[in-house]
């Protein structure tokens, strides 16, 4: 199958899932100034967002790297920085 | 003549020809990243780039790359893009000296032209945002600096804090900040989390050359970033009160965005693309909802691309860090010479020192290591003579090569303290720390057969520049 990571597919319809962590609940953030250029969506998960003109390795979840993928499970271990103080005694 | 904004010292980079107008359309990805990305690879002098016509935008205007090589940073100073590295780290140590300079108040600021605020904020509406490296988990700030307020001690000019940290973009109104903990806003969130409270916040973008440089440099808690400013400018920096929050910010931004990081508040962010050259994890931190941003009118957004070292942020972090350096060691060992900390933020450091007696060198290297800055980052320190160039690497590896006896000249200090991006650290957070002292040992410390260093004939001065004169009229 030729590589097609670089390809920039540009589907301005919402995806199905998100490329990073294969969740389904996608939001619109922005339409393109010029209309019908580009939209930039939105995981409700684990917040990642890209244009629909990226390339297929930022865009499509079959093309997105292993190596930056999250899965659910990542985003509950994620640690705190800085972590929360207690409050303090009034 | 001083930069009161970022315009200005555009059209000075464009006469020194140290600004490429990129006039094909671009798309906002890859090609403004991979750009910038690759201004860093053509080698010295690499201009800063300006782009207006990129897809799908209307009016878009953004610079990368404006402290990008020696060139510009030298401009950003106000030296001729010739200067060397070492001189404008000299010169800036110079600077220093008049610190404080009382900032001047204005009226009048650009960014007053436009303002939205409450449910209308749209950052997407005002910037024309885009992604960095791919790997990034959105769009970010990368070259904003950010002002923040003591909120025991609010009315303090000098504790007010201004910092770049980098800030994602993760909804029209939100943005996720990065504040680690050893810097002063971290400070600040950390006593109104204690108190329940938001932090106000005022984040300044598009700023005069020199705001950048100060924003990125360890000050001491107290010290004012503006008085600073205006030390290195030679002339009052110019300031206005930001509407919302009442702060003080730059008089010349391009956008001034105020709100807060909510209270106890934390949300999946990142990765984004280090300073060290690798992701940071992603992680849960601090969320800042804006309230209001004034923008002038067509504002250029100024972004930084960082990656896989050097990049425009190497640049930007070399001077500023190895002079707040040498000013404090010097405050208490005179002795210390120079001080170069160019390296990953001064995650490895090379001092040069004369020597007070047997043992001193590696004193300086420890202190190095417990300044405020040290602390969080000052992991290595290789320690050479007084009379070794530290900028000069050829002769900083002679004098490792040749004076390090490893079993007594390399220390290793095991469980200290580094930033948690620190890729080595295990866990993160926690390193070991290393002194190579490469000086050459003086009494009591009487090891090694050292002789007499051979030292340049005192006529080569004068051959050097000989050489020099006829080289040049060939
Ligand atoms: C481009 C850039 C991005 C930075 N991002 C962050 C960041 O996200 N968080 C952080 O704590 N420091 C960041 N820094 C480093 C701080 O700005 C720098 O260490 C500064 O000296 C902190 O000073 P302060 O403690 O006075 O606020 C960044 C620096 C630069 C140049
Ligand atoms: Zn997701």
């Amino acid at each position: 199958m030729p590589d097609q990571t670089n390809d920039q597919p540009n589907d301005r319809t919402l995806p199905a899932v998100c490329p990073r962590c294969e969740h389904d609940a996608l939001t619109t953030v922005a339409d393109s100034p010029v209309p019908g250029v580009w939209q930039v969506f939105q995981c409700a998960r684990c917040l990642y967002m890209w244009r629909s003109t990226e390339p297929a390795r930022r865009t499509r979840r079959e093309a997105y790297p292993a190596g930056f993928r999250l899965t659910a499970e990542d985003i509950d271990a994620a640690i705190e920085v800085p972590t929360v103080p207690p409050l303090a005694a009034r | 003549m001083p930069y009161d904004d970022l315009r200005s010292f555009l059209d000075t980079l464009e006469k020194e020809g140290q600004l490429l107008r990129i006039t094909d359309e671009v798309l906002p990805e890859p090609d403004i990243a991979a750009a910038a990305n690759a201004a860093g690879r053509i080698g010295e002098g690499a201009p800063a780039l300006w782009f207006d016509r990129v897809k799908g935008f209307t009016d878009a205007r953004v610079a990368m790359n404006v402290h990008g090589s020696w060139a510009n940073h030298a401009l950003a100073l106000g030296l001729p893009k010739g200067t060397s590295p070492r001189q404008q780290v000299e010169e800036f140590a110079r600077r220093w000296d008049a610190f404080p300079v009382a900032p001047e108040r204005r009226a009048d600021a650009p960014w007053q032209e436009n303002s939205v605020t409450g449910e209308d904020v749209n950052l997407f509406d005002i910037l024309p945002l885009f992604r960095l490296n791919d790997g990034d988990g959105g769009f970010y700030l990368d070259k904003a600096a950010v002002v923040s307020r003591d909120p025991e001690d609010p009315d303090h000019f000098g504790k007010q804090n201004l910092g770049t940290y980098r800030m994602e973009v993760i909804g029209r109104d939100r943005l996720a900040i990065q504040p680690v903990p050893v810097h002063d806003i971290a400070k600040h969130l950390r006593i109104a989390e204690e108190r329940g409270e938001d932090l106000p916040v005022a984040i300044t973008l598009g700023n005069d050359p020199v705001i950048p440089v100060v924003a990125g440099m360890p000050l001491a808690y107290d010290q004012s970033e503006y008085e600073m400013a205006g030390a290195l400018r030679g002339a009052p920096y110019p300031i206005a009160t930001a509407p919302h929050t009442g702060f003080d910010v730059p008089w010349g931004a391009e956008v001034v965005i105020e709100g807060v990081i909510e209270s106890r508040v934390r949300q999946i962010e990142g990765p984004f693309g280090e300073f060290t050259g690798h992701y940071s994890g992603g992680r849960r931190m601090p969320v800042i909802r804006i309230e209001r941003v004034s923008y002038r009118t067509n504002p250029v957004f100024e972004s930084l691309y960082l990656g896989m070292p050097w990049t425009e942020c190497d640049y930007l972090v070399g001077p500023n860090t190895s002079v707040p350096l040498l000013k404090q060691l010097r405050a208490e060992f005179p002795e210390v010479r120079a001080v170069n900390a160019m390296y990953t933020h001064g995650l490895l450091v090379i001092i040069s020192t004369a020597k007070r007696y047997g043992g001193f060198a590696k004193a300086v290297g420890m202190r190095a290591m417990t300044t405020p800055h040290g602390l969080g980052y000052v992991s290595q320190v290789i320690l050479v003579d007084e009379d070794v160039d530290p900028f000069d690497l050829p002769q900083v590896m002679w004098a490792q090569s040749a004076k390090v006896n490893p079993r007594e000249d390399v220390l290793i200090l095991p469980n200290l303290s580094v930033v948690e991006l620190s890729p080595a650290s295990q866990p993160a957070g926690v390193t070991s720390k290393m002194i190579i002292d490469a000086t050459t040992p003086v009494a009591p410390d009487v090891r090694g057969n050292y002789g007499t260093p051979v030292k340049d004939l005192p006529e080569t001065a004068e051959w050097t520049e000989r050489l020099r004169t006829l080289l040049a009229n060939r």
